[in-house]
């Protein structure tokens, strides 16, 4: 996972409340490996049917398919993005797409979680902070913000600047970039006494399958 | 220890393997399932990094999302769609790779994971349980801590480690009071509450459902509770464990027995939250008025009782809220004004891990008994188990005759992964527990209720108050 510290990019204005999993990665599109070189098919199925028709054509009015939002690296997202079903492909199209940052006001809670896995950053602040940086990006389009995780804080295209609250651990990880599977390793020896011990405890659980 | 504690610092605390006050903490993982959707991904990074699975012991596979609910017996040679048969044949070929035991589409005990959980006995009070699912929670009914995880990257991490890093949730305990009027069911009730305090309600907390109205409810009854604490916005969702709780699970396959059934019970007779343990919110329910529910929007807090009609956004003052309904209204192609019960469906859909157990057949069953239906409509049992149950009781020959079709155990039709989808355009009458945009299928326009709601729905060929149609 690559490593998060300072960003400034387009942010792009996604001022749709409630935009759940499901409409970031339909349905449909979770059945193709993710492996190097396929990264684009997650790329392509974000938001998928909000930026294109049945047909596949891109629509033009969709605030993504502007020309000004191009390149865009910072979404800022309408109260609870990503609630809704687990699928973490949702995660993956938001780090496909570009996105490295989202900023809003509510997520859903086991989207957040793999966002941060994966290396994205959720900025949460408070809603009329977003009403207002909505405002300011909808004025003028294709405006840049900062996001600086270790100062945690958002600087808006106005240059006035917001902080926001992370989980510390999650924040040390995402500046990193570190490997979730060995930091948890590293504890390998606290695991296996823990387990030794917990066997003792409740013997029954000893799972059988 | 004289600190009075919740259930949830109870089963929390048990498992905690590295402390971090505030933050993110290790927990050990007792149980870990996994199922095809998504997990291809977890086990392509595991192979790619060399790494194995830690504790295949701990570790059960079931195929649900992408089975197709006919022609089961023509196994995944049967699947005509290549991208699906890849899915299920995909975790076939990664379990056996990693040495994870496997019910697979030709296991007698297969069905949805969140059902067969409970009815094997895997599912017990106190364990920590993880599945990439969201509605995970659902397993919480039976007094377990079931946290839904991400399908490959948290989901390769439990695998990888037999653990999982969380911060703990702030506690909320929903108090549900009073008795059920006739044909009011717990799905009516988690509508209600959900149409109450909205889909981010309680994100953030793990709810403790608690209450006279629970303590009532069946084993069965308390999953269908929990399983939509995510359609609330809570990822945990927790029932204490009682005598129903005792007797769902005493001779189930992998329930402790003999000596270790009598040590588990007085361990798991000390999980209920004490008498005076504190929660961060509170919130109470009253039950007894409730109506049966059904929804009208694209998000499952939009839900009124049956008796009402589509509301008019131009009187709803919150500006989001109303630009939400609009938006919602214009999908589902609804008038304002217009009454619920006179909303025609073009097809039915009983199955999910919100509905699809036996007691739900039977309620739906008793609605279709010697009626026809008027629209295409199938059922689809929770597992295979509760399908020979239903067979048994005959209740497959009841639904054969009033039209519906009677089919194998999948997720189907809720969301769609297997092909069982609603067309774009068509409006169906679903026990399931999602109503968002093409969640059935691109453009497809869900209602979700009751089984006996859906079965009257089946017979009229429009939403319909099952009230009125009870004998």
């Amino acid at each position: 996972m690559e490593a998060f510290t300072t960003l400034t990019a387009i942010a792009a204005p996604l001022d749709i409340a409630k935009l759940d999993t499901g409409m970031i990665v339909p349905g449909r599109f979770q059945r193709i490996r993710r492996r190097p070189g396929q990264a684009d098919y997650y790329s392509k199925v974000f938001l998928h049917d909000l930026r294109f028709d049945e047909h596949g054509k891109s629509r033009p009015e969709f605030v993504l398919n502007q020309p000004a939002y191009q390149g865009a690296r910072i979404l800022i997202t309408g109260a609870d993005f990503g609630c809704g079903s687990s699928r973490e492909s949702a995660a993956y199209a938001v780090l496909d797409f570009g996105v490295r940052a989202l900023i809003g006001a509510s997520f859903g809670d086991v989207f957040v979680g793999n966002c941060m896995q994966n290396g994205i950053v959720p900025a949460v602040l408070p809603g009329e902070i977003v009403q207002a940086l909505f405002r300011q990006l909808k004025t003028a389009p294709g405006s840049t913000m900062t996001v600086d995780l270790p100062a945690q804080t958002v600087t808006a295209a106005d240059s006035t600047t917001y902080r926001f609250e992370i989980d510390a651990t999650r924040k040390e990880r995402l500046m990193n970039g570190l490997d979730d599977v060995g930091a948890t390793l590293g504890h390998l020896s606290r695991i296996e006494a823990f387990e030794a011990a917990y066997r003792v405890r409740v013997p029954w659980r000893a799972t059988k399958m | 220890m004289d600190e009075a504690r919740t259930m949830l610092d109870k089963i929390w605390s048990e498992h905690v393997i590295v402390p971090r006050a505030g933050g993110e903490e290790l927990l050990f993982v007792d149980l870990n399932l996994v199922h095809e959707g998504g997990t291809f991904l977890a086990f392509d990074q595991l192979r790619t990094e060399g790494r194995k699975v830690r504790r295949p012991q701990q570790t059960l596979a079931v195929t649900d999302h992408y089975l197709p609910s006919v022609n089961r017996a023509a196994g995944p040679a049967g699947i005509a769609n290549p991208a699906i048969r890849n899915v299920v044949e995909w975790l076939a070929e990664n379990t056996r790779e990693f040495g994870i035991a496997h019910i697979g589409m030709d296991h007698p005990d297969q069905g949805i994971t969140h059902v067969i959980g409970p009815e094997l006995g895997l599912t017990q009070p106190g364990l920590l349980i993880t599945c990439c699912d969201s509605h995970t929670a659902t397993q919480g009914a039976m007094g377990a801590l079931a946290i839904p995880i991400g399908q490959s990257n948290q989901e390769r991490h439990v695998l990888a480690t037999q653990t999982l890093w969380q911060r703990k949730p702030k506690t909320m305990r929903i108090s549900i009071e009073g008795a059920l009027q006739p044909h009011v069911t717990a799905k009516d009730v988690i509508l209600a509450l959900i149409a109450r305090i909205g889909i981010g309600g309680a994100v953030g907390h793990a709810v403790e459902y608690a209450g006279s109205t629970i303590r009532a409810m069946s084993m069965e009854a308390r999953l269908t509770i929990c399983n939509m604490s995510i359609e609330a916005g809570a990822r945990i969702g927790m029932i204490a464990p009682d005598d129903t709780t005792y007797e769902y699970l005493q001779g189930r396959a992998y329930a402790p027995k003999g000596p270790d059934w009598d040590t588990a019970l007085r361990y798991w007779q000390t999980l209920p939250s004490d008498p005076r343990a504190e929660f961060d919110r509170e919130l109470t329910l009253d039950a007894g008025a409730l109506a049966p529910m059904v929804s009208w929007g694209t998000s499952p807090e939009d839900s009124s009782p049956i008796s009402e009609r589509v509301p008019d956004p131009s009187e709803i003052h919150d500006l989001e809220r109303r630009r939400r309904v609009e938006r919602a209204l214009e999908y589902m192609q609804l008038e304002p004004g217009t009454p619920l019960s006179s909303i025609a469906v073009n097809r039915v859909f009983i199955g999910s891990c919100t509905n699809a157990r036996i007691e739900d057949l039977r309620a739906a069953a008793q609605v279709v008994r010697g009626r026809r239906t008027t629209v295409p409509a199938i059922v689809v049992p929770g597992s295979t188990g509760v399908k020979r149950q239903a067979e048994a009781e005959g209740l497959d020959r009841i639904f054969l005759a009033a039209g519906f079709e009677w089919r194998d155990s999948s997720c189907s039709m809720c969301g769609g992964s297997n092909g069982d989808t609603v067309a774009r355009g068509e409006r169906s009458a679903s026990t399931t527990n999602r109503n968002f945009e093409g969640r059935q299928g691109p453009g497809a326009l869900t209602h979700i209720m009751s089984p006996a709601m859906a079965a009257a729905a089946a017979v009229t060929g429009r939403l319909t108050d099952v009230r009125s149609l009870a004998g």
